[in-house]
């Protein structure tokens, strides 16, 4: 089912009417508390959440907008000022289409995926025609329902990143909510996996770091913790926190999972925040382990973990604290980091442009 | 190819003769093609054989050391390159301080089947205390072509102790064409292998490349060295993902390993990490290290 003819676009004006914000907000009113005080803040303590969210096609927009609901009221019960939701959070609204079964079928439903129904989903339908027939319904719900949710508990929401049309282009597009419901900040993902340069997403151009009163916030996607040059520019710039939505597409691996923001925290001293998402859909796998990450000297076990979900496959949530009079003192008196920009003049105009 | 990684445990130090004839043995029995040796290995020579005498500690030691021994390095230069030469392998004989035009500098030297010295690598970060005793930096990365068997050759840098920690040491080395990097180190023993994993681990993820890690074994000067020493390679092609080829323990006197550069290509085809790597998006960074220098100055 592939838009172009008429039962299509009726079909995206039934899903934008369905979604539409008002229409989100009056739903959310009747059930979202009166607006919490925020937290006073504390640059020695500040709690973050971590959320691994597990895959479901939701059939309503509503279903969506209580399972987000109900994560984000959890971080906020376990005293959160800030929470990160995972990667591709906008998958879960690809159910709000006829014949969504059928993906949930070629996942096996509560068995694995497949390969095979992989291979079958992809030749039948390509993923982003989908994000762009769903961008104009998503956008506005994605915007109505993390504004009200931010807004309500008084957070920040890094709410996960949204594959979106933009001008014609698909982008993987992270989202920042503050206290007041404004959106605060988004990030296009700078480093593509191999299948999204297959679909041909559009790659940010560069990073930003935006100011909040919880620290220099940095908001990366997934591959662009890959690279230790992200969170190098990120610090460079006077980030504090990354937070980083992930949606690894593999089994999971101790090992395999260690190559993101753990030795990108370590490279660059910052405090890392990562929402995973984790499940199975269209052949497709998704594992995590959602948590919270710091140089090894600030945490406990000096192991560069403050808290991490023990499962990399069901949902759950990582929530620490973070120090960030700490950090300043740990970068400013550190052992062994160094500065060499004669070496950096002499390569990195070769190597990244000028 | 088969690569050792070497640590110096269990290797006399007492005299030249004992050194040159426990490393002979060493190598003879595990047969590399490519042996790394440890950081400090010319400053634990010195002080083992009695011809420097230790500090009140280490970093003391290492900057007495530094003052005064061109005369050393030629012996240890002559040394290792005849062990090169003997055994038929590339030997990557550890680090030492050398002075050039007044500056001192924390090198490392790599000798040819040959005997001839086929790269030299001053290490370009230093570390707090490095700084303090006004060592200098290196501002170069050099790479030399390794003869890996039936005529092909791999191109190969030198990973200079504090270095491991600089990831930018190692996308140099990559985006130039490095297939393998040596790294010589001494960390110290501790029950914390997390410093180490983000170290060479970390660069070796995400640039793809091997590595062979020599971790020095033993105490010197009132410090105890003890990380293990290990072989690298990508996770996809290691045994349960791990990033490890093989790995020893503090007292391992070498961790030796196969390294088959086809298994290397196809991850890099199957998943090609610096091919992904959105350089544009980090054009700016030459002028962000130059604010933070400006900052400190």
């Amino acid at each position: 089912m592939i838009p172009g003819g008429l039962k299509e676009k009726l079909f995206q004006r039934y899903l934008a009417w369905i979604c539409r914000p008002a229409r989100i907000k009056k739903y959310l009113g009747s059930r979202l508390p009166a607006k919490r005080e925020p937290a006073p803040v504390d640059r020695r303590r500040i709690r973050a959440a971590a959320l691994q969210l597990e895959f479901k096609l939701f059939k309503d927009p509503f279903d969506y907008a209580d399972e987000m609901k109900r994560k984000a009221e959890e971080a906020a019960d376990r005293g959160a000022q800030l929470v990160v939701f995972p990667e591709y959070n906008n998958l879960q609204l690809l159910g709000l289409l006829p014949g969504s079964e059928e993906l949930e079928q070629a996942s096996g439903g509560q068995g694995s995926g497949t390969a095979a129904a992989k291979q079958n989903i992809e030749e039948e339908i390509w993923l982003p025609d989908l994000f762009r027939y769903m961008s104009p319904v998503v956008q506005p719900l994605v915007h109505a329902l993390f504004s009200s949710l931010a807004g309500a508990y008084s957070l920040y929401i890094m709410a996960g990143s949204f594959m979106l049309s933009d001008q014609g282009a698909i982008v993987n597009r992270a989202f920042l909510y503050g206290p007041s419901g404004e959106l605060e900040a988004s990030q296009d993902k700078v480093n593509l996996l191999p299948r999204e340069a297959k679909w041909k997403v559009k790659r940010g151009s560069s990073f930003s770091v935006f100011e909040t009163p919880l620290g220099n916030l940095g908001l990366p996607v997934c591959m662009d913790a890959t690279y230790f040059e992200t969170f190098r520019i990120l610090e460079l710039a006077g980030a504090d926190l990354v937070l980083l939505p992930i949606a690894d597409p593999q089994e999971y691996n101790f090992w395999l999972a260690l190559r993101g923001i753990w030795p990108r925290v370590q490279e660059s001293p910052l405090y890392g925040i990562k929402g995973a998402l984790v499940g199975r859909v269209a052949g497709f796998v998704f594992t995590g382990r959602a948590g919270i990450f710091a140089p090894l000297k600030l945490t406990p076990n000096q192991d560069g973990v403050l808290d991490e979900v023990k499962p990399y496959d069901r949902e759950a949530m990582a929530v620490a604290d973070l120090d960030l009079e700490a950090l300043d003192r740990f970068r400013s008196d550190h052992p062994w980091r160094d500065n060499n920009p004669a070496l950096y003049r002499r390569y990195f105009p070769q190597i990244y442009g000028t | 190819m088969r690569v050792a990684a070497l640590s110096l445990a269990e290797i006399n130090l007492e005299s030249l003769s004992q050194y040159r004839a426990d490393l002979s043995g060493l190598l003879k029995t595990h047969r590399p093609d490519l042996a790394v040796l440890p950081a400090y290995s010319a400053l634990a020579l010195g002080l083992g054989t009695g011809a420097f005498m230790p500090g009140p500690d280490f970093a003391a030691t290492f900057y007495i050391f530094s003052a005064d021994n061109a005369g050393w390095n030629s012996i240890c230069t002559e040394i290792h390159a005849g062990l090169a030469r003997e055994h038929n392998l590339y030997l990557a004989a550890g680090t030492t301080v050398e002075s050039e035009a007044g500056f001192y500098y924390h090198t490392a030297h790599c000798f040819d089947p040959g005997g001839d010295l086929c790269c030299r690598q001053k290490q370009t970060h230093l570390t707090r205390i490095e700084r303090e005793y006004n060592f200098s930096r290196g501002e170069e990365i050099n790479l030399f072509d390794l003869e890996s068997g039936a005529g092909t050759t791999i191109k190969t840098g030198l990973i200079v102790g504090n270095d491991a920690r600089h990831p930018e040491v190692g996308r140099i080395l990559a985006l130039n064409g490095a297939g393998l990097a040596l790294h010589s180190g001494a960390l110290p023993a501790g029950p914390n292998c997390w410093e180490q994993t983000a170290g060479m681990w970390a660069q070796v993820q995400q640039n793809q490349f091997w590595a062979v890690e020599a971790q020095l074994s033993g105490r010197m000067a009132g410090r105890h060295f003890g990380a293990g020493s290990a072989v690298l390679a990508p996770c996809e092609i290691t045994p349960g993902y791990s990033g490890y080829l093989a790995r020893g323990y503090s007292e391992t006197e070498a961790v030796t390993a196969e390294l088959n550069e086809a298994d290397r290509r196809r991850i890099k085809k199957s998943y090609p990490v610096l091919e992904l790597l959105n350089r544009k998006a980090y054009s700016e960074l030459s002028e962000l290290y130059r604010d933070r220098e400006n900052e400190v100055d």
